[in-house]
């Protein structure tokens, strides 16, 4: 929001105080005069007089130029400290110096989940696993300008022999150009779906990330490029750019990585990311009306790189909804994505177990309601419905060569999620698989978010 | 602003005069403080400017009936004045969103309703929506009675629920500020 | 803020056509241009085909890894002779000398896997390494010594342009210049792209140039199937990420329970075995059992020109390799002798103490008695088909 109106000149606002007047240009001009007769000719004792009073008042405005730098500061403190720049109660707590809305600040943030899985029918399969443990570094260089960034340690052991892993989540800077335009540069989130930009444990209802942002889009999914942000006073935020793809030419047949996520298998998270071909992707949102989001997205770009013996684009989209009206919260999604050109890339691979789809999608409808809350204690049941299938469809090989399209898997999930305040949740939920039995499972959970 | 000799008055001016001026070309600062005060009560001719300070008492019983921390002993009032009656008042006030500091102010009749809430300045990637007058309205004529939390009577904003509820916790404290103070007798 | 909007709609516009400019292409050729070799590698070049080298006088590197038959032998015999008079049979086939610039030395991977090495027991770290030895071996080119040898090399045509290269005085010291010529081999068998042509019908058909037939195209896909054929589990043959063809050989070793070869002349002792990987002259895996009657598992590429396959030359044709692979277990008594007792002497190359060693668990070994087979005889004939466009030399 601009500010149009009129804005009126000070000396209607009849205060209690009375102001002398001492226009700065006119200083300036004694000064000059000063300076200009001073230097060449001897000074009468008027002129003595004159000059002595000019050096005065440069003295004084050197003064009041000082006490004014002085006054700024102490107003910029006055509005932090009127109300205190850091509320120390349920703060998410900045541990560095924060002063007033003007200064740079660095700013630490964290998420974690530490989640326990006890498949039903398999419980020799019981695992707890500290999934994800997460810093991020904020800092903020000007008004205008700051620095994003997030580094992550999954499975709590990172080792050539063990199964963690350390990466750099986000990395951008970003940039405010104008009252609705952002700019950010670097390793950032692609805008799909509703969980890759907000995938803290706090954000989601169930202990594990749904199936149909974890398999299809391929959460935490990110790229490097740039990235133009705008947000209108409509309600409509608009996020487009250019970034980094995927690489379809780290298709492993001989695995089922492929299966389990067509996109998570070839993402290349800008680790020495092939770069020849690189992606646009463009997504709307709207949340004009306060508890409704709206929104779709696109991620669409070749993923051959010329590398292969074909081109081959890979194309994801996504349309999504939440409504919060008062203490319920739902949320629904559809995603699919395409890959073309496949038959040409599977001609080599035919016989593997994993060949590459040439369709694959998902949905899910979900819904949630904050049952009790006392003070920061809040507990919302939900339940959850979704369907995916990572290879929806394989483009034709030729007789008896082209695989079967796979099943589709369907997964019902009912819990809660337990807020202890706001930062930090305890979460309980139940999966049933339709096709997959040794899948069903309890999971519980706890995540922070700060 | 206390007043003083010349040179302070001098810097008063000033400073006024640079807050109102139209700040740089991008605004993230979307309105200063006057302005947002002048939006709010048009017909008032003057803002007094008055510090409220509770003591201990006072601010448990504050705690108690509005249910969020009382923050600070001191608060800053500006009362808009017409005529030297009191139309009402207006609280500036900034919280945290996520990372960064949100400004807003709260404008309270005196009949202790809300009547208008702005967004001084807000730095967030997520959540310019609450800027818009869509989700400042749900405030709109809301005293110490009602509920004011996200999830209930104000709706959130999807993907920026930390400054929806920090900004309305913010609100509802302020709520609670001005009813405490009116009672107390610190505002005619 | 219009201009804003301007200037990013020309950015992102100016983007679009740099993207737009960028045309398709084929995949990075990944057999380099012919280069002229170095002077090492000339002379490597004159080694390998100088018969004089030998105590016979007949016998060059080239006589059993042939230059026209793909760098293998070009009879069915299986295992070469040689010695002063050729009459002394060796004791394994003759592996192709071809796609070895991508093997590594012998070490043990991250899962414990033995991986790497020259010869059928990775004996050898290294190229250099592996070509000494066929100098020195009394059934090969049975020279007495490095001396002998380098006596020879001083006689030869080349020996001045020996010295030339490796010094003056090289021949003064015949222990370096037998390394020098063993080194000279190393750089031949490494630039000269004879040694890794990727010309074959099958690579043509990775850089999307020709395509398979339909019956090549289900050998192809039988031989990567994990139910069928399961081939590609030792021999991949996917395109690496980074553009490189496979090589049909993942470097490692496997145990087989091939049936022992009468046709070689050291079986004829009953008592004797040839363990392979735990029985390395040096002795350092000795100590490893586990690895007794393991063998290097060669690449598939030109299998198809060989008339003699496995370490021990037990099967003479690609039919009979390739049903025994998916009827040892279905029906031993094809491939096995019967004891005394009427019983099927099963992995009859092994001492019974190492036949647990035997790869029992990956298809399609993995097999029962009476079981169907992975493959049929027809499939096997696809599978064939396959294999044939392996070959080095494809014309269109």
């Amino acid at each position: 929001m601009t500010a149009q109106r009129s804005a009126r000149p000070s000396n209607t606002h009849k205060r209690s105080i009375v102001l002398p007047r001492i226009r700065p240009t006119r200083i300036v001009a004694a000064l000059a005069l000063a300076a200009a007769g001073g230097a060449a000719v001897s000074q009468t004792p008027s002129e003595a007089d004159l000059a002595r009073k000019l050096e005065q008042l440069a003295a004084e405005l050197a003064a009041v130029k000082a006490q004014l730098a002085t006054l700024q500061q102490q107003r910029a403190a006055q509005a932090a400290a009127s109300a205190p720049a850091v509320p120390a109660a349920n703060a998410p707590a900045p541990a560095a110096e924060t002063a007033s809305p003007a200064a740079p600040a660095t700013v630490w943030s964290s998420y974690g989940e530490i989640v326990y899985n006890r498949p039903t029918n398999k419980p020799e399969n019981a695992q707890a696993d500290l999934r994800r443990f997460v810093l991020g570094l904020q800092h903020r260089f000007d008004q205008k300008t700051k620095l994003v960034t997030e580094l992550e340690v999954e499975h709590a052991v990172s080792s050539s022999s063990d199964p963690g892993e350390v990466e750099v989540e986000q990395a951008y800077v970003e940039h405010q150009l104008g009252n609705t335009w952002a700019a950010r540069g670097g390793l950032f989130l692609i805008p799909i779906g509703l969980l890759n930009e907000n995938h803290e444990p706090t954000a989601f209802y169930g202990v594990e990330r749904n199936f149909v942002e974890t398999a299809i889009i391929p959460t935490t999914w990110r790229e490097g490029g740039v990235q133009m942000i705008g947000q209108f006073n409509n309600g409509i935020a608009v996020q487009t750019g250019i970034s980094t793809g995927f690489d379809l030419t780290k298709w492993d047949a001989t695995s089922s990585e492929g299966q389990e996520s067509p996109l998570g298998s070839i993402h290349q998270e800008l680790a020495l990311a092939k770069a020849r071909s690189l992606s646009w992707f463009g997504a709307t949102n709207w949340r004009g009306v306060p508890g409704l989001l709206l929104g779709g997205g696109v991620f669409t770009g070749d993923a051959t790189h010329s590398q292969a013996t074909t081109r081959a684009r890979v194309t994801l989209w996504d349309l999504h909804a939440r409504w919060t009206p008062g203490r319920w919260d739902f949320s629904a999604l559809y995603t699919r994505g395409t890959i073309s050109n496949s038959a040409a890339l599977n001609a080599a691979l035919i016989g593997n177990p994993t060949l590459i789809p040439s369709a694959f999608d998902g949905q899910y409808v979900q819904a949630a309601y904050k049952v009790w809350s006392r003070q920061d204690y809040a507990l919302s049941p939900f339940v959850r419905w979704e369907r995916f299938n990572t290879g929806k469809s394989y483009a034709d090989l030729g007789p008896g060569l082209t695989p079967d399209p796979l099943p589709t898997e369907t997964v019902w999930t009912a819990g809660a999620n337990f807020q202890l305040t706001p930062g930090v949740v305890v979460k309980a939920d139940v999966q049933r698989f339709r096709r997959n039995k040794d899948n069903d499972r309890i999971n519980l959970g706890l995540g922070w978010s700060f | 602003m206390s007043s003083g000799g010349p040179a302070s008055g001098v810097v008063v001016t000033l400073t006024t005069a640079l807050a109102l001026a139209p700040t740089a070309a991008f605004a993230i600062d979307y309105l200063s403080a006057d302005q947002a005060a002048q939006l709010m009560f048009p017909q008032a001719d003057r803002f007094e400017a008055r510090t409220v300070t509770f003591d201990a008492e006072q601010l448990r019983r504050l705690e108690a009936a509005a249910g969020v921390s009382a923050r600070s002993a001191r608060w800053q009032v500006r009362v808009a004045q017409r005529a030297g009656a009191t139309l009402g008042f207006v609280v500036v006030d900034d919280v945290i969103g996520k990372f960064e500091l949100i400004s807003y102010a709260v404008g309270i009749g005196a009949d202790g309703a809300i009547r208008q809430v702005e967004v001084l300045s807000y730095r967030e990637s997520h959540g310019h929506e609450i800027r818009l007058p869509a989700w400042r309205k749900q405030f709109v004529g809301k005293d110490s009675s009602a509920p004011l939390r996200v999830g209930e009577d104000i709706a959130n904003i999807s993907g920026a629920t930390l400054s929806c509820s920090h900004v309305t916790e913010g609100v509802k404290r302020i709520v609670a500020v001005i009813e405490l103070a009116r009672q107390t007798g610190a505002l005619a | 803020m219009s201009r804003i909007r301007a200037a990013t709609f020309v950015f992102g516009a100016a983007l679009g056509l740099v993207l737009a400019g960028c045309g398709g292409g084929t995949a990075a050729p990944e057999a380099p241009a012919e280069t002229a070799l170095s002077d090492q590698a000339a002379l490597g070049e004159l080694i390998f085909r100088d018969v004089s080298l030998s105590a016979s006088g007949r016998q060059a590197c080239a006589s059993c890894h042939v230059e026209s038959n793909a760098h293998s032998p070009d009879n069915a015999l299986p295992a070469q002779f040689g010695g002063t008079l050729l009459d002394l049979q060796g004791g394994r086939s003759a592996p192709s000398a071809r796609y070895l610039a991508f093997n590594t030395p012998f070490f043990f991977d991250g899962e414990g896997t033995a991986t790497g090495g020259f010869f059928w027991d990775g004996r050898a770290a290294s190229l250099q390494g592996q070509a000494r030895e066929p100098f020195l071996n009394p059934v090969e080119m049975a020279n007495t010594d490095a001396a002998d040898v380098v006596a020879k090399l001083a006689l030869a045509p080349y020996a001045g342009e020996f010295k030339r290269v490796f010094g003056a005085d090289i021949f003064s010291r015949p222990a370096d210049a037998f390394d020098r010529m063993a080194l000279a081999l190393q750089h031949y068998q490494l630039e000269d792209v004879e040694f890794r042509p990727f010309s074959s019908k099958y690579d043509e058909f990775l850089r999307g140039k020709v395509a398979l037939s339909a019956q090549e195209q289900r050998g192809l896909a039988l031989f990567n199937s994990p139910a069928k054929g399961n081939c590609a589990a030792c021999h991949p043959s996917a395109k690496g990420a980074d553009g490189s063809h496979p090589l049909f050989t993942d470097f490692t070793y496997d145990n087989l329970g091939l049936p022992r070869n009468m046709a070689l002349a050291r079986n004829a002792d009953p008592a004797f075995f040839d363990l392979g990987l735990c029985a390395r002259p040096a002795g350092d895996l000795a100590g490893r059992p586990d690895l007794c009657g393991a063998f290097k598992v060669p690449s598939l590429r030109n299998v198809a020109r060989r008339q003699v396959l496995f370490h021990n030359g037990a099967f003479n044709s690609l039919k009979t390799a390739l049903t025994f692979y998916v009827q040892r277990d279905t029906n031993p008594q094809k491939w096995y002798p019967l004891k005394p007792d009427g019983s099927v002497d099963k992995f009859n190359d092994l001492p019974d103490a190492y036949k647990a060693n035997v790869n029992t668990t990956e298809s399609p070994y993995n097999r029962r008695l009476g079981d169907a087979p992975a493959l049929s005889d027809a499939e096997i004939d696809d599978v064939i088909a396959f294999l044939q466009t392996l070959s080095d030399g494809f014309s269109p």
